[in-house]
C-alpha cells in the first residue's frame, strides 16, 4: 500500500558546493495526507521544486502512479498529475477567478470561449470544496488564503492526483487554516494524495496521516502520526545535539543601545517591546511569517510603524527613515541578500563602500581608489575570498556575498548590528566564520539583534531568545533556559508560554 | 445573446463612467450652444474621431498585453500616401489593389515591430520610437514635397470619407466595426484571453505555458493591418496626404486608450472602450470650441486628460490592491 | 550575465569614443568642408540642445526612469522666454523665467512619478502632450521673433577668433558638472545603485525617491536651458519647435552605452555618442543626403543600440553562460523577478520561446 501514488527514492541534488538533497525519499499513497517536515534548509523546497518540474535530480528515482516521472518541465509535471500550491500563489490579478482556473485552456464551443460553461464548471468545483467565492470576481484583492483556494481548484480542474501544499498556512489566520484543512481532507476523500508542508506541528499532527522528516537533504524518519507525538518530531527535525561549534565569547554587557517600546504596525505586528544592550546578542526567533523581519525592518526605518517608539542610545529614531537610523548607528543586514543586501552586477568595492561614501570624498572628488581602499581593508578583515576587488559581487559564493554585506555594514561602525537570517543558504565553513564575526562584534561592544530560523544558531549564539508568534512577542527565554524544545514550543503552539 | 453580453460587459466595468462623462459633456455643451448637440455637430465629432478611434482600438490590444506602439502615426501617414500615390500612378487600378497596398504596408511595419519585440526581446517603447523615426524618414523621402490631392484618391475612399448611413458617417462605422471585432476577438478567443493573461502577469503567463513570444508577434502584425486600414480612412477623410500626414497622432491614440479605460499597466480594458475614449477626447475638443475656448487649448487639454486618466487609473488600482498589499507584507 | 554586460559596456563606451575619432578622420578625408571651422561650429551648435538634455537624461535612464517630455519642456521654456521678453523687455528676467519653467515641468513629472508611484513613461507621454499644448496656448500659432540682437548674435558668432560657438561654454560647463555628479560624487554612486537594485538601495539608506525627484527637476532645468539656446539660435520662440528632440536625446543616450534597464552607462559614452550623431549628420548633409536620411539614421541608431547588447547577451547565453536564476537554493519559492518595471518589460524577453505549443 505504501507509496502507491508517489515514490521518491535516493534523491540527490547539488547546487555548486551545497548538497540540497542527499538521499531524500518520500512515499505518498492515494487518499493520504503526508506531512513533510524539516528545518529551513533541510531540502524540502528542493524536493518540492523537483516534483513541480523546476529541477532535475542528479541521482535517484521518482515514480508516479507506477510510471517513471519525467523531470525538469513544469508543464509536463502538471500533465503527469502533480500540482503545487505555493505559499504565495501568482494569479492573474485582472482576470476572473473562473478564468484563472482555466487560463490557457478555456473551454470552447465552436472555437468560441464558453464563458458560461467555464463559470459553471468553476462554480461546481468551488461548491465541491465548499469554497464561497464568486467565480466572476477578479483575483485582485483576494486574500492569500483565497488565492490558495483558487490554485487548489485549478489543480482539481486538471484532475491532479498529487497536490503539494508548500507552507500554505504560513500567512493564514486560524480560521483560514481551518478552512484549508477542511479542503485538504476533501481532497483526501476524493482519493488524491496530499503533501502538506508546515512548520506548525500542531497543524501537522491534526491534519496528516503520516509524517516524513527531512534533515540536511536526507529523509531521517517516516512514521504514522498516530504513533508519535510532537516532542518526537522535534527531536527528529533537530536530530543531533548541537554538534557545530558556536564560537560564543563572553562579552561584557553594558548600557541599553536599542530600546523598542510598544512598536505596532497594524495587521503585521503588535505591541513589541524589548531592549538590546552593548555586548549582547539577542535572537528574535519564531516561524517564517511570525513578523520578525517586519519588526527589524521597522526598526531600521524601511517600513513605517503606526505607533510605539524605537530609541537608539537614548534618542528616539525618526519613523520610516533608514538614513536617520544609519546616523544613529544602526546597521541592518537584510534577509534577502541578492535583492536587498547587494547590488549584484556592481563591483565588490562599490558594494562595500556604498554605506560610507560621505566619508570617502577627498577634496570634493569621490574617487574609485578610496572605495577600493576601504573595501580591500574590510575584505581582509573578514577574510573574503575574491579574485579582484572590482569583480562584480554576483561572481562570489553565497557565503562570501554575505561577508560583503557584513563588511558594508561593519564599515559604518555601528552601535547596533541587526542581522536577518545571517547564515541562510551559506556553506558550513563560512557559517562558522560569520558566527565568529558576530561574537567578536559583541565583544567589541556592539549590540547585536539576530533574526534566525536556524535553531542551533539561535541557541548557540544568543544571550537571550525572544520568540514571536503571529505578530506578537510571546516569550523571552534566557540563554540558560533556551532549548530546542522550549523555543520551538513557544513558536509553534498557541497557548504555550503565552 | 452575444450582443447583450458585450453590451453588459462594456457597461458594467470601466467603460461606463467614460460614457457618462461623454454624455455629460455633450449635454452641458449642447445647452450652452445648441448647434453642438445637433446631428451635424455630432456627425462632425464622429468623423473626427474615426481614425484615432480605430488606431486606439488596435492599440488597446497591445497595451492590454503590456506593450505599446508609438510608430502608428508614421505608418498611418505612410499608408495614406502610398495608397494615393499608387492609385494616381496606375489610373484605373481596382480598389482592391489599393486596399491591398494599404494593408500590406501596415503589415510590414507591424511584422518588423513584432519580430524585434517578440523574438529579440527588445523593449517595445524603444523599438516603436525607432520605427516612428525610420518609417517617417522613409515616408518623407518617398513623398518629398509631393502631395496627394482629391482627384488622385480612389473614388470609394472619397465616398467613404464623406458618406454616411442613417446619419452615422461611414468612417465611424469602420472604426466601430474594427473596435467591436477586436473586442470580440479578445473576449471570445483563447488567443485573446492569452493577451489579457500576459498583460496581467507576464511571468505567470509563461509559467502556465502561454506562448508569449508568438502571441506578441501576432498581435503586432495584426495591429499593423489595422494601422493599414486606419491609413485608408485617413486618406478618405481628408482626400489629401503629404509628408506630414499622421504626424504626432500616436499621442492622441495612447491618450484615447488610457481615457477609455485601457490600463497602461496591462491586463484591463476593451477596444470599444478605447474608441469611446477617442470620441470623448474629440468631443471635449469640439466642446471647448463650441464654448468659445481657443482651438489652441486642444492639445493641452488632451495632455491634461491623459495625465489625469493615468493618475485616476493608478489611484483606483492602489485602492483595490491595498488589501492584497497588506496581506503580502505579512509574508515579505 | 549582468557581469558580462558590464564588461561589454565598458568596451562599448570605448568603442563609441573610437567611433567618434574614426568619424572625424573619415570626415576629414572624405570632404574638405568637414573639418573647417565653420562646419565644426555648425556641428557643435547643431547638437547643443540635444547634448544639454542628454547629460541629465543619462542619469535619469541610469536610475531606470525616462522623460519623454523634454522637447515639449524645451519649447515651453522657449515660449515663456519669448513672452516674458515681450512683456518686460528684459532678457535676464526672461532667461530666469525660462529656466524656472523648465524646472517646473521637471518638478511636475517628478512629483507625479515619485509621489503617486506612476510609471515615468506613462506620465511623460502625458506631459509631452500637455506641455506642448501649453505652448500653443501661450503663443497661438504666432512665433515671437522680436528678440534682442545682442543676445541672438551670441548664437551666431564664435568666441573671439576661434571657431567655437558660445554654446560651447554651456556645454563644457554642464558637461563637466554632470560628469562630476555622475562619476565623482556620492549622488552619482546612488544613481547607479538605484538602477542596479532599487530595493537594495533603499536598504542601504539611499533616499531613492528624493534622488529620482531631483533628477527629474534637473532634466527639466536642462531642457529649459536648451530652450534658451534654441530660442537664441533660431532667434524665435515658436510653439512647434524641437519636434521629436526627445527621441534624438534618448537614442543618443542609449547609443552612448546607457542601458535601458538602468544601472549602467558613462558620461563619456553619452557625450561621444551625441558628437558621433552630430558629425554623421553633417557628413550625410555634405554628401548630399536629404534631411530624411538623417531621421532614418537616428532611428536605426536607436534600434542598433538596444539590439546589439541584447543579441550579445543572448549569444553568450546560448554559448552556455546560463544565468544562475532558478538554480539557487538560497532563494525562496518566488524566484522570478516582479514585473514592476519602469519601461514596459517585454514578456517575450523573459522567457524566450519556452512553452510554444
Amino acid at each position: 500500500m505504501a507509496g502507491n501514488l508517489l515514490s521518491v527514492e535516493g534523491a540527490y541534488k547539488r547546487f555548486g558546493g551545497v548538497h540540497a538533497l542527499a538521499g531524500a525519499s518520500l512515499e505518498v499513497s492515494a487518499g493520504e495526507i503526508v506531512g513533510l517536515l524539516g528545518e529551513n534548509g533541510a531540502g524540502k523546497s528542493t524536493l518540492v521544486k523537483t516534483l513541480a518540474g523546476l529541477h532535475s535530480l542528479d541521482a535517484g528515482t521518482i515514480t508516479l502512479q507506477g510510471r517513471p516521472f519525467s523531470q525538469g518541465n513544469p508543464r509536463s509535471a502538471r500533465e503527469q498529475g502533480i500540482a503545487v500550491i505555493y505559499q504565495e500563489p501568482s494569479l492573474f490579478p485582472d482576470l476572473s477567478l473562473a478564468e484563472n482556473v482555466f487560463v490557457g485552456r478555456q473551454p470552447t464551443t465552436g472555437g468560441r470561449v464558453d464563458w458560461r460553461g467555464m463559470v459553471s464548471q468553476t462554480q461546481g468545483l468551488f461548491d465541491g470544496l465548499g469554497i464561497d467565492l464568486n467565480p466572476l470576481r477578479p483575483a485582485r484583492g483576494l486574500s492569500i488564503a483565497d488565492q490558495q483556494m483558487v490554485e487548489i481548484v485549478k489543480a482539481l480542474s486538471i484532475d491532479a492526483s498529487l497536490i503539494i501544499m508548500d507552507e500554505p498556512s504560513a500567512a493564514l489566520s486560524a480560521a483560514e487554516v481551518a478552512q484549508l484543512m477542511t479542503v485538504a481532507r476533501r481532497l483526501k476523500d476524493q482519493g488524491r494524495g496530499v503533501v502538506y508542508i508546515s512548520h506548525r506541528l500542531d497543524e501537522v499532527t491534526e491534519l496528516c496521516d503520516s509524517v516524513t522528516v527531512m534533515r540536511d537533504g536526507a529523509t531521517v524518519a517516516t512514521a504514522a502520526v498516530a504513533q508519535i507525538d510532537t516532542t518526537q518530531i522535534v527531536r527528529w527535525m533537530v536530530g543531533r545535539e548541537i554538534t557545530e561549534m558556536f564560537p560564543k565569547f563572553d562579552a561584557e554587557v553594558g548600557d541599553v543601545v536599542l530600546s523598542v517600546k510598544g512598536l505596532t504596525r497594524a495587521g503585521v505586528f503588535h505591541d513589541i517591546s524589548f531592549d538590546v544592550r552593548r555586548g549582547e546578542i539577542v535572537a528574535l526567533a519564531g516561524l517564517v511569517g511570525a513578523g520578525r523581519s517586519e519588526v527589524v525592518r521597522a526598526i531600521f526605518g524601511i517600513d513605517h510603524h503606526d505607533s510605539g517608539t524605537v530609541s537608539v542610545s537614548g534618542s528616539v529614531l525618526r519613523n520610516g527613515s533608514p538614513s536617520a537610523a544609519m546616523s544613529a548607528g544602526v546597521a541592518l543586514v537584510p534577509e534577502d541578500r541578492r535583492l536587498q543586501g547587494l547590488f549584484m552586477p556592481a563591483a565588490i568595492s562599490r558594494n562595500i563602500a556604498m554605506t560610507v561614501l560621505a566619508r570617502l570624498r577627498s577634496r570634493l572628488l569621490l574617487r574609485g581608489i578610496s572605495e577600493r581602499r576601504v573595501a580591500t581593508d574590510w575584505a581582509g578583515r573578514l577574510q573574503l575570498k575574491y579574485a579582484n576587488i572590482e569583480d562584480p559581487v554576483e561572481r562570489l559564493s553565497g557565503g562570501n556575498q554575505q561577508k560583503v554585506v557584513l563588511a558594508k555594514w561593519l564599515a559604518t561602525d555601528p552601535a547596533l548590528l541587526i542581522v536577518d537570517e545571517p547564515t541562510r543558504g551559506i556553506d558550513v565553513g563560512t557559517k562558522a566564520e560569520v558566527h565568529r564575526l558576530l561574537s567578536e562584534q559583541a565583544v567589541r561592544g556592539l549590540a547585536v539583534l539576530m533574526v534566525s530560523s536556524d535553531l542551533p544558531e539561535v541557541l548557540g549564539m544568543a544571550d537571550r531568545v525572544l520568540v514571536m508568534r503571529e505578530g506578537r512577542l510571546v516569550a523571552e527565554i534566557a540563554r540558560a533556559d533556551a532549548t530546542q524544545e522550549s523555543v520551538m514550543t513557544a513558536a509553534t503552539i498557541s497557548g504555550a508560554l503565552a | 445573446m452575444t450582443g447583450r453580453n458585450v453590451a453588459s460587459t462594456a457597461l458594467k466595468a470601466r467603460e461606463f463612467p467614460i460614457l457618462v462623462a461623454l454624455a455629460a459633456v455633450v449635454v452641458t455643451t449642447g445647452l450652452v450652444n445648441p448647434t453642438f448637440a445637433s446631428s451635424e455637430g455630432i456627425s462632425a465629432i464622429l468623423i473626427e474621431s474615426s481614425v484615432i478611434g480605430l488606431l486606439a482600438a488596435s492599440q488597446s490590444m497591445l497595451i492590454i498585453m503590456r506593450q505599446i506602439d508609438l510608430s502608428v502615426g508614421s505608418t498611418t501617414g505612410l499608408v495614406a500616401f502610398l495608397v494615393g500615390q499608387n492609385a494616381a500612378a496606375n489610373i484605373g487600378v481596382p480598389f482592391a489593389v489599393s486596399v491591398g497596398v494599404g494593408l500590406a504596408v501596415g503589415l510590414v511595419v507591424g511584422v518588423v515591430n513584432g519580430f524585434l519585440i517578440a523574438y529579440l526581446g527588445l523593449p517595445s517603447l524603444v523599438v516603436t520610437i525607432a520605427m516612428l523615426y525610420v518609417v517617417r524618414g522613409v515616408f518623407s523621402h518617398l513623398a518629398g514635397g509631393e502631395t496627394i490631392t482629391a482627384e488622385q484618391v480612389p473614388a470609394p475612399l472619397v465616398e467613404l470619407g464623406s458618406g454616411s448611413i442613417f446619419g452615422v458617417p461611414y468612417l465611424f462605422v469602420c472604426a466601430l466595426i474594427g473596435a467591436i471585432s477586436v473586442t470580440l476577438l479578445l473576449r471570445y478567443s483563447r488567443w485573446g484571453r492569452d493577451l489579457y493573461a500576459i498583460g496581467s502577469n507576464p511571468e505567470a503567463a509563461l509559467r502556465v505555458g502561454i506562448p508569449v513570444a508568438r502571441r506578441t508577434f501576432v498581435a503586432f502584425a495584426l495591429s499593423g493591418i489595422f494601422t493599414g486600414v486606419a491609413g485608408l480612412l485617413l486618406l478618405g477623410r481628408f482626400s489629401f496626404a503629404d509628408a506630414t500626414s499622421g504626424l504626432g497622432i500616436e499621442l492622441y491614440v495612447i491618450a484615447a486608450c488610457v481615457i477609455g479605460g485601457v490600463a497602461i499597466a496591462g491586463g484591463v480594458g476593451t477596444a470599444v472602450g478605447a474608441l469611446i475614449g477617442a470620441v470623448l477626447l474629440q468631443t471635449i475638443t469640439f466642446a471647448l470650441g463650441a464654448l468659445g475656448v481657443s482651438q489652441f487649448w486642444q492639445q493641452a487639454v488632451a495632455g491634461a486628460l491623459l495625465v489625469l486618466a493615468i493618475t485616476f487609473d493608478r489611484v483606483v488600482a492602489v485602492r483595490s490592491a491595498r488589501r492584497v498589499v497588506r496581506r503580502v507584507e505579512v509574508l515579505a | 550575465m549582468m557581469a558580462l554586460q558590464r564588461l561589454r559596456l565598458t568596451a562599448w563606451d570605448r568603442g563609441i569614443v573610437l567611433l567618434l575619432i574614426l568619424t572625424l578622420l573619415f570626415g576629414g578625408m572624405s570632404s574638405e568642408l568637414f573639418l573647417t571651422g565653420d562646419n565644426l561650429n555648425f556641428v557643435i551648435s547643431d547638437v547643443s540642445e540635444v547634448l544639454l538634455i542628454a547629460f541629465p537624461m543619462a542619469l535619469l535612464i541610469i536610475v531606470r526612469d525616462i522623460d519623454l517630455s523634454v522637447a515639449s519642456s524645451l519649447t515651453l521654456a522657449s515660449a515663456v522666454i519669448g513672452i516674458t521678453y515681450e512683456a518686460t523687455l528684459s532678457m535676464p528676467i526672461a532667461v530666469v523665467a525660462g529656466l524656472a519653467t523648465g524646472s517646473l515641468c521637471g518638478l511636475v513629472n517628478g512629483l507625479l512619478v515619485t509621489k503617486l508611484g506612476l510609471s515615468s513613461l506613462a506620465v511623460t507621454i502625458g506631459t509631452l502632450a500637455l506641455y506642448r499644448g501649453l505652448c500653443f496656448v501661450l503663443l497661438g500659432d504666432m512665433p515671437i521673433s522680436s528678440l534682442p540682437m545682442e543676445w541672438t548674435d551670441l548664437a551666431f558668432y564664435p568666441i573671439g577668433s576661434t571657431f567655437l560657438p558660445w554654446s560651447v561654454v554651456l556645454l563644457a560647463l554642464f558637461g563637466a558638472l554632470f560628469w562630476y555628479l555622475l562619476h565623482g560624487t556620492r549622488f552619482g554612486r546612488w544613481c547607479y545603485a538605484i538602477g542596479q537594485g532599487e530595493e537594495a538601495a533603499a536598504y542601504s539608506g539611499i533616499p531613492v525617491d528624493r534622488v529620482r525627484l531631483l533628477l527629474f527637476v534637473m532634466t527639466g532645468f536642462m531642457a529649459g536651458l536648451a530652450g534658451l539656446v534654441y530660442t537664441l539660435r533660431f532667434a524665435s520662440a515658436s510653439p512647434d519647435g524641437a519636434m521629436g528632440y526627445e527621441l534624438i536625446v534618448i537614442a543618443a543616450v542609449l547609443f552612448g552605452g546607457v542601458a535601458i534597464a538602468g544601472g549602467i552607462g558613462t558620461m563619456w559614452g553619452v557625450i561621444a555618442a551625441v558628437l558621433v550623431w552630430g558629425a554623421s549628420r553633417s557628413l550625410l548633409q555634405l554628401a548630399g543626403f536629404d534631411a530624411n536620411a538623417l531621421v532614418i539614421v537616428s532611428g536605426l541608431l536607436l534600434l542598433v543600440s538596444v539590439a546589439i547588447p541584447q543579441l550579445i547577451s543572448r549569444l553568450r547565453e546560448q554559448l552556455g553562460h546560463r544565468s544562475p536564476r532558478g538554480g539557487n537554493p538560497t532563494r525562496g519559492e518566488a524566484s522570478l523577478p516582479s514585473g514592476n518595471e519602469v519601461v514596459h518589460p517585454s514578456p517575450a524577453g523573459a522567457g524566450h520561446d519556452q512553452g510554444s505549443n
